[in-house]
This record gives C-alpha cells, structure tokens and sequence, in this order.
C-alpha cells in the first residue's frame, strides 16, 4: 500500500497544524469524490468533508495503525458521515450513474448489491426487497463481491 | 453458528448493510473479542479505501480547508496567533485601552488553558484507548486459552508440531487441532513481521491450501491464533505458515516459515 502517513496522524495529535495541512491535501481528493457520490450535492459534500477532516484532527490522538491505514480510516469515516447526511435529509434512494474504478471488474450481481449498500446505504432488508432476492443471496453476494474487491486492488495496486 | 456464517455477517457489516437481530448478534460476537472477524473487518476496509483510491481523485473546493485551518486555529494554542497588533487599542483612550487590554489578557489566558486543556482530553482519550485495547487483548487472549483448553479435554483432538523453515530454523509452533471445531496454533521464535506484512497459516489436505487467517507474533516472538474449523470437516494433512501482506491473502505467495511434517 502506498499510503503510510500514520506518522502525519501521530503529528495532528500533538496539535501539529502543519501535518494537518498535509493530511489534508494527500486524503481530500481521495475521500471528495466519495462523499460526492454518496451525497449527490457540491455543497454538501463539502460540508460532510469538513466535518469529517474536523473529527480527524480531533480524534488523532485515538488512531491505532493496528487497526488499519490512515486511508482506511478517512475513507470509513467519510463514508459513515456521508450516509448520515443523506439519511437526515432523506435524499436517499435514487441511484446515479457509476464512476470508473475497481467496482468495473466485478460480475454485475455483486457490484449492483455492494453499490446499493455503500453508495446509496440500504441495509440488507431493504436490497433483498427491491431486488426481489433472499435475503441470504444477498448476503452472499456481498461477501463473494468483497473478495473479488480485494483480489482486484492487490493484483492492481 | 459456524464461523462461514460470521464471515458473511462480517463482510455485510463491513459494507454497513448488516440490520435487525443479525447486526446486534455481531456486534457481541465482535465485542466477545474475534481475531478472525476483526481481520476480515480490516481487510474490507482496506478494500474499500483501495476502491475510493481507484477513481479518478477530485479536489474539493479551497474554502473547505481554509475554513478548516480558521476553526483549527482557533481552538488551539498557536505560537504567534495571539501577537497581531491591535490598532484600535491605541486609538482609543487610556481607560478604553486598559478595558481592551483586559479583555485581550483574558482572551489570551483563556486560549492559553483552552488549549493545554484540549491537549489533555487529548492525552486522557489516548490513555482510555489504550486501556481499552489492553482490556480487550486481555479477553481474547483469555478467550484463546479457554478455547485451547476445551478442546485438550477432547480425546478426537490433535497435537501437531511446526518447524522453522528456510531463515528462521529455531523458529517452533505447536497446533493443537480438532477436526470438527478447528483448533489453535501457537508459535515461538518468529521475527515481528515486516511493516505491511503479517504470518498467514495454511491448511492444506486433498487439495489447494485453505488460508486460515493471519497473525503477528509479538515483541517476543511469540504468537497464537485461532484456526476456523476446515469447510465439511476434511482432513488437514499439513500446517504451513507463510509471510504475506498484512490483510492476508487468498492463495500463499511468500516464504513459507513454519510448516508441519
């Protein structure tokens, strides 16, 4: 992984105003897009990325590289926040168009169930009644879509 | 409920999908401390951080982190943020001056222990984590060896040596294993994994070895971890441990450093 930067959290946390910056600039193009997607709105988007850069700064001190990359846990982060705007707004539901990336090389089936869940931020209940599918296919899909997920972005990072 | 059943929870919750009784169940299995969800946990959110990497980056608009740096100085102590002159304070008369100067003395007290106060929230939530994470290490660990226990009493139950291979020849594990409800290894000797990398173990019987999780030993070079239970209960004829990236891998590509006979 070409991340590292847990040094930059250790920094933010010893009140480092420097590191933030560079935190910033290295995670926000990364975690933007994401928000973006999720929430659909320029300026909420922004909003969301604010906060979520706030609570990083703020929370740097609780970082634990055991449990992950700086990366993994903006983008956690990002996407936890992103989904409570659009569920406090109910603005969710309608899925746009798909954005070029590692999601292109899995099968349809379980692209289309991750989509719904991490996107649009359905829960299981609620994919397996719009798609008409068990709930248990469901479930599996997303786990099977998981795996070739990781199998994709090892083979291609 | 057979640990297949968790891994397809894990991979539901991972995505923030998992409701109703099936997240509440987890979340307890979660917090009864399992080394094998969490590891699934982690490598999905690595996943997921690798998928947000793997579109085309967009750079947000300027006022989000300028507004940032606004709110982040004004909460924390700067080193000069405090000495920009105050114009006003001479123009106006001796008394108005003494009052602005009070108020900028207190401006300035108040920033001074907002800040050494946030500097120790800081540091007290970090004591809490780490006190935390010690708790929780304690219970698995403790959980490990109640697990290993049980299955000692059980007469079906294997004891399987590993031996060092290829640069760490002192390197020892022993595999305490049950066909049906899988066991527990137990290493020694094992140099810490490299940043980035951790020991994956393998079960390997009729056919392509099975990857059964990874692990890190510790700064004494000794590790355990908990083996799932082999898919149907078939045989494991070979233990093997190889050094591979952190969040584990599907088939084994690194050197194998501990394997059974």
């Amino acid at each position: 992984m070409a991340t590292g930067g847990s040094d930059l959290i250790m920094q933010m946390a010893t009140g480092d105003r420097q590191a933030f910056a560079l935190f910033y600039d290295r995670h926000a193009p990364v975690v933007f897009p994401l928000i973006l997607r999720i929430v659909r709105e320029r300026a909420d988007a922004s909003e969301v990325l604010q906060e979520v850069f706030w609570e990083a700064w703020r929370d740097a001190g609780r970082y634990d590289s055991a449990r992950g990359s700086p990366e993994a846990w903006m983008v956690t982060r990002a996407r936890t926040r992103a989904i409570d705007r659009v569920r406090a707004t109910r603005r969710r539901g309608e899925n746009r168009g798909t954005i070029p990336g590692a999601l292109d090389r899995l099968p349809e089936s379980q692209r289309e169930v991750i989509e719904l869940a991490y996107y649009v931020g359905f829960t299981q209940t609620e994919i397996a009644d719009r798609l008409k599918q068990p709930l248990g296919t469901v479930k599996t899909r997303m786990r099977l879509g998981l795996e070739r997920l990781r199998d994709v972005v090892t083979t291609h990072s | 409920m057979s640990h297949e059943s968790f891994d397809t929870l894990a991979a539901t919750y991972a995505l923030g999908a998992l409701d109703g009784d099936e997240r509440a169940e987890f979340e307890r299995h979660l917090a009864g401390g399992c080394a094998v969800c969490e590891a699934t946990l982690r490598g999905a959110a690595e996943a997921l951080a690798a998928l947000a990497r793997s579109g085309p980056p967009m750079l947000p608009p300027p006022e989000v982190k300028d507004e940032l740096s606004r709110r982040i100085a004004a909460t924390t102590p700067g080193r000069r943020a405090e000495a920009r002159p105050r114009p006003l304070v001479w123009a106006v008369g001796t008394l108005a001056a003494m009052i602005a100067g009070a108020a900028f003395t207190g401006a300035f007290v108040a920033a001074r222990y907002e800040g050494r106060l946030g500097q120790m929230a800081r540091e007290a939530a970090s004591l809490r984590t780490r006190v935390e994470r010690d708790a929780a290490a304690l219970r698995e660990q403790i959980a490990v060896y109640r697990n290993a226990v049980d299955l000692l009493r059980d007469p079906e139950t294997q004891i399987v040596a590993l031996h060092g291979l290829g640069p760490n020849p002192a390197a020892t594990g022993r595999v305490i294993w049950h066909p049906v409800n899988g066991g527990h290894a137990f290493v020694a000797n094992l140099p810490a994994a490299p940043p980035g990398k951790a020991y994956e173990l393998w079960t390997i019987g009729e056919a392509a070895p099975q990857p059964a999780g990874v692990f890190q030993v510790d700064g004494s070079g000794r590790g355990t971890h908990r083996i799932p239970a082999v898919e149907g209960g078939k045989p494991v004829k070979v233990f093997a441990v190889t050094l591979e990236p952190e969040a584990g891998v599907p088939v084994p590509t690194g050197p194998m450093v501990l394997a059974s006979k």
